[in-house]
């Protein structure tokens, strides 16, 4: 088979073993659960933050994964080095720059200032209240010292990254397939495509960071799969998934992947429901500290 | 609407002949592996018999016939695994190397975007070319976006053989930047850097040449065969950027690099952009420098394509004719003015809807253009030396109308390159001191060969007294 070009725009970069294996947060002594919620939490805070700022999914989705490289490996940053909250604003920053819908370092920064005082709870306050009722503004001087940072963390961004921002993503890919399996000659062509879209957005959300480990043609079969599964959708009998290059086996590893992350989102809003996950530098040392503490008592 | 993969009747009765077909098959091929396995028994049988009869060691041994086709087994198997998936060698990232890895030999040019220079690259002794970023957080806005979308489109286009390679990013050391801050610190807001002080630079593949100084060091134009290869390759480069969705936005010969074995790579992607189709609505003007500026861009057009690069290679192909730049316009106005003179006025009938563009309102078209159409283009007298067939690609590239410019894989395929002189074999190509390099014109210091005629002359009335002056004392 003709190999792909290196940078052929359905192909992404992928973490490596090494990069997986540890972390710059867990060498700096976080623990792994703590910074796979942390690791949620700024996903979420940027999903909510590209939506309040009218951003393309997109370039919603590129910040995260952006934001997912730059936690990885040991050589990446470290969630004590660098205020989680702040990568997710730079991240959104970067990635939006170069596309037809950059944004003023004001505009993100207030929306992520915002967000931040809903402690975590976007989605019941976005829907219960609608919009805010307070106007948000940062002081001057405050905004100052936050595009100092943004800025900062950029570059740090960039740099931890290797400059490689280039991020493939399998939304459009899936349309394609699903009009290569004729899933629109049927009726529930459009409730397939929503939910396969649907699982495409959670898997953003992943613990094992499925973005950094697959490629997007198999994040797009499997969650066709998956959403086919769900909706009743018939597809052919045959190996279909193997015509979009996925094998069996990592179509299985990834639908298992994507069926377990409404059960860790459950225990992600449990674990949280009384407490703010720690989106600073000074809080994640005092979420462990607390742990230590507790500990301690046992 | 039934979804195309539901079960219906008549799957199902194919389902059953197929069923039917397969059992078929399968009896078929058992059978075939019993008569197979009877013969193979006679066969032993047989063999056996003769070992019994000559006793002869060649027929006691094994059976050494390779196989041919691969046994049943294997056939099962690779039915179910043998389908060939695509795969792709999966790339990653990693931090930013050190500058430190390289050694600065010369500086070669400074632009709005930042210095070049060569380096040697200290592990591997390999020649590059250095980009150091003119950083300025506060007036970029963090990174400049210019910077972000160099470095995207030389990823993109990585691998193509003209245009140039982008070997890695590298950052200066964190201790300079701890020695910066400090700094910084004390004199108010540190100077330059990456939002936290640190120098970005571009290691790419280094050239002798650029165009534009190579032109200007030339005595005498390329020849028609060298002009065709040149822009050959420099057409392939945008053809394959194109093609990417990139528009290149600043061809122009200084940003065309060329090696000492005749092969063009395009740089300086500082302008460059991704665009879709339709393209993005609201590109700037400000692209391309101004001599190879096309004419809807001086008129203020908000929506352009790729055509914008097609004419930078008009003004490139005609500059590498008059070894000088064709349009070489002071201001805006005057560009327009010299393109106008060039191309001819532009009217409803060669270029529809030119009137609508924003900056054409001002435009006060001389009279005469709709009566005797006495201003046509001159690119014929201009060009005098060019076969005609050259004449209609540079003036179809130099069209006004954006419309009416070819693209970029309509000129590769043009009749200009088949015609004789056909393109020079690059390997061909002759070589030239390079000034990125440090290299000067060789002098030939040692003397002529004596001259017919003279040395007759000074025959025998040398006076050889003066050989030892000097070294007498010894």
């Amino acid at each position: 088979m003709a190999p792909i070009r290196d940078h052929s725009h359905l192909v992404n970069s992928l973490a490596t073993s090494t990069h997986l294996e540890t972390s710059a947060s867990q060498l700096d002594s976080v623990p792994r659960h703590l910074e796979d919620s942390i690791r949620y939490e700024t996903s979420r805070l940027s999903q909510a933050a590209g939506i309040l700022l009218s951003l393309p999914q997109e370039i919603i989705a590129q910040s995260i994964i952006v934001m997912q490289r730059f936690w990885v490996g040991p050589e990446g940053g470290s969630m004590l080095e660098y205020d989680p909250q702040d990568v997710a604003s730079a991240a959104m920053y970067l990635c939006a720059k170069p596309s037809g819908f950059s944004l003023s370092p004001r505009s993100i920064l207030t929306t992520f200032e915002c967000l931040r005082s809903l402690n975590c709870k976007y989605d019941e306050s976005l829907i219960e209240k609608g919009p805010f009722e307070t106007e948000w503004r940062l002081s001057d001087g405050e905004y100052e010292t936050r595009r100092e940072q943004l800025y900062k963390v950029e570059a740090q961004i960039l740099r931890t990254l290797g400059f490689q921002t280039h991020v493939a993503l399998p939304y459009t890919l899936s349309m394609n397939y699903l009009q290569t399996l004729e899933a629109f000659h049927d009726d529930k062509g459009p409730v397939l495509a929503r939910r396969v879209f649907a699982h495409l957005n959670s898997a953003l959300l992943s613990p094992q960071l499925l973005y950094l480990t697959h490629q997007p043609c198999a994040l797009a079969t499997a969650s066709i799969y998956l959403a086919a599964r769900e909706v009743g959708a018939l597809l052919p009998e045959a190996e279909w998934w193997e015509v979009f290059d996925v094998e069996r086996e990592e179509l299985g590893f990834l639908v298992v992947a994507l069926r377990s992350m409404e059960a860790f989102a459950v225990q992600e809003k449990r674990q949280w429901e009384s407490r703010v996950v720690p989106l600073t530098i000074h809080d994640v040392r005092g979420e462990i500290e607390r742990e230590r503490m507790l500990e301690a008592d046992e | 609407m039934p979804s195309r993969w539901a079960e219906t009747a008549e799957d199902a009765a194919e389902y059953a002949k197929r069923k039917a077909e397969k059992e078929e098959k399968k009896r078929v091929k058992a059978e075939k592996q019993q008569q197979q396995q009877r013969q193979a028994e006679e066969e032993e049988a047989q063999r056996a018999q003769a070992r019994i009869h000559n006793n002869d060691e060649d027929a006691a041994r094994p059976n050494k016939r390779r196989r041919l086709s691969p046994t049943q087994e294997e056939q099962n198997n690779e039915d179910s695994t043998g389908r060939p998936l695509l795969r792709s060698t999966p790339r990653t990232w990693q931090p930013c190397r050190s500058i430190y890895h390289f050694d600065l030999l010369n500086h070669i040019e400074e632009g709005s975007y930042g210095f070049v220079s060569r380096a040697r690259e200290n592990a591997t002794g390999n020649i590059v070319a250095i980009k150091k970023l003119k950083l300025d957080a506060i007036r970029d806005a963090g990174f400049p976006v210019t910077a972000l979308r160099e470095i995207q489109c030389l990823r993109a286009a990585a691998g193509h053989r003209h245009v140039v390679g982008l070997r890695e990013v590298v950052c200066s050391d964190s201790d300079s930047t701890d020695r910066d801050r400090d700094r910084g610190s004390g004199g108010g807001k540190g100077s330059g850097g990456g939002g936290d002080g640190r120098d970005v630079y571009l290691v790419m593949d280094f050239l002798e040449h650029d165009l534009k100084t190579l032109q200007e060091e030339m005595v005498a134009p390329f020849s028609p065969s060298e002009i065709k290869a040149l822009l050959l390759q420099l057409t392939s480069a945008v053809d394959f950027l194109h093609d990417n969705w990139i528009l290149h936005r600043d061809l122009k010969t200084s940003n065309i690099l060329l090696n000492n074995r005749g092969e063009i790579k395009l740089a300086d992607f500082g302008m460059a952009r991704f665009v879709g189709d339709p393209a993005p609505a609201n590109l700037t003007q400000m692209v391309v420098t101004l001599w190879y500026r096309a004419p809807e861009l001086l008129l203020g057009a908000k929506e352009y394509g790729a055509c914008i690069d097609v004419w930078s290679l008009g003004c490139i192909f005609g500059e590498l004719l008059l070894k000088r730049p064709v349009l070489q316009g002071q201001n805006e106005v005057d560009q327009l003015g010299l393109i106008f003179d060039l191309c001819g006025l532009p009217s409803e009938e060669n270029w529809p809807g030119f009137k609508r563009l924003p900056n054409a309102r001002t435009l006060r078209l001389p009279p005469s253009s709709s009566g005797k159409g006495a201003h046509g283009p001159t690119i014929r007298s201009r060009f005098p030396a060019l076969t005609p067939t050259g004449t209609s690609l540079l003036t179809s590239c130099l069209s006004l109308n954006p419309a009416s410019r070819p693209t970029a894989k309509e000129i590769l395929d043009h009749a200009y390159f088949r015609e004789s002189p056909r393109p020079k074999p690059t390997a061909l190509f002759p070589t030239f001191p390079s000034k990125a390099g440090q290299e000067k014109r060789r002098r030939y210091a040692s003397p002529n060969a004596p001259i017919r005629g003279e040395a007759v002359e000074g025959t025998g009335e040398v006076d050889f007294s003066s050989v030892f002056e000097g070294k007498g004392e010894v």
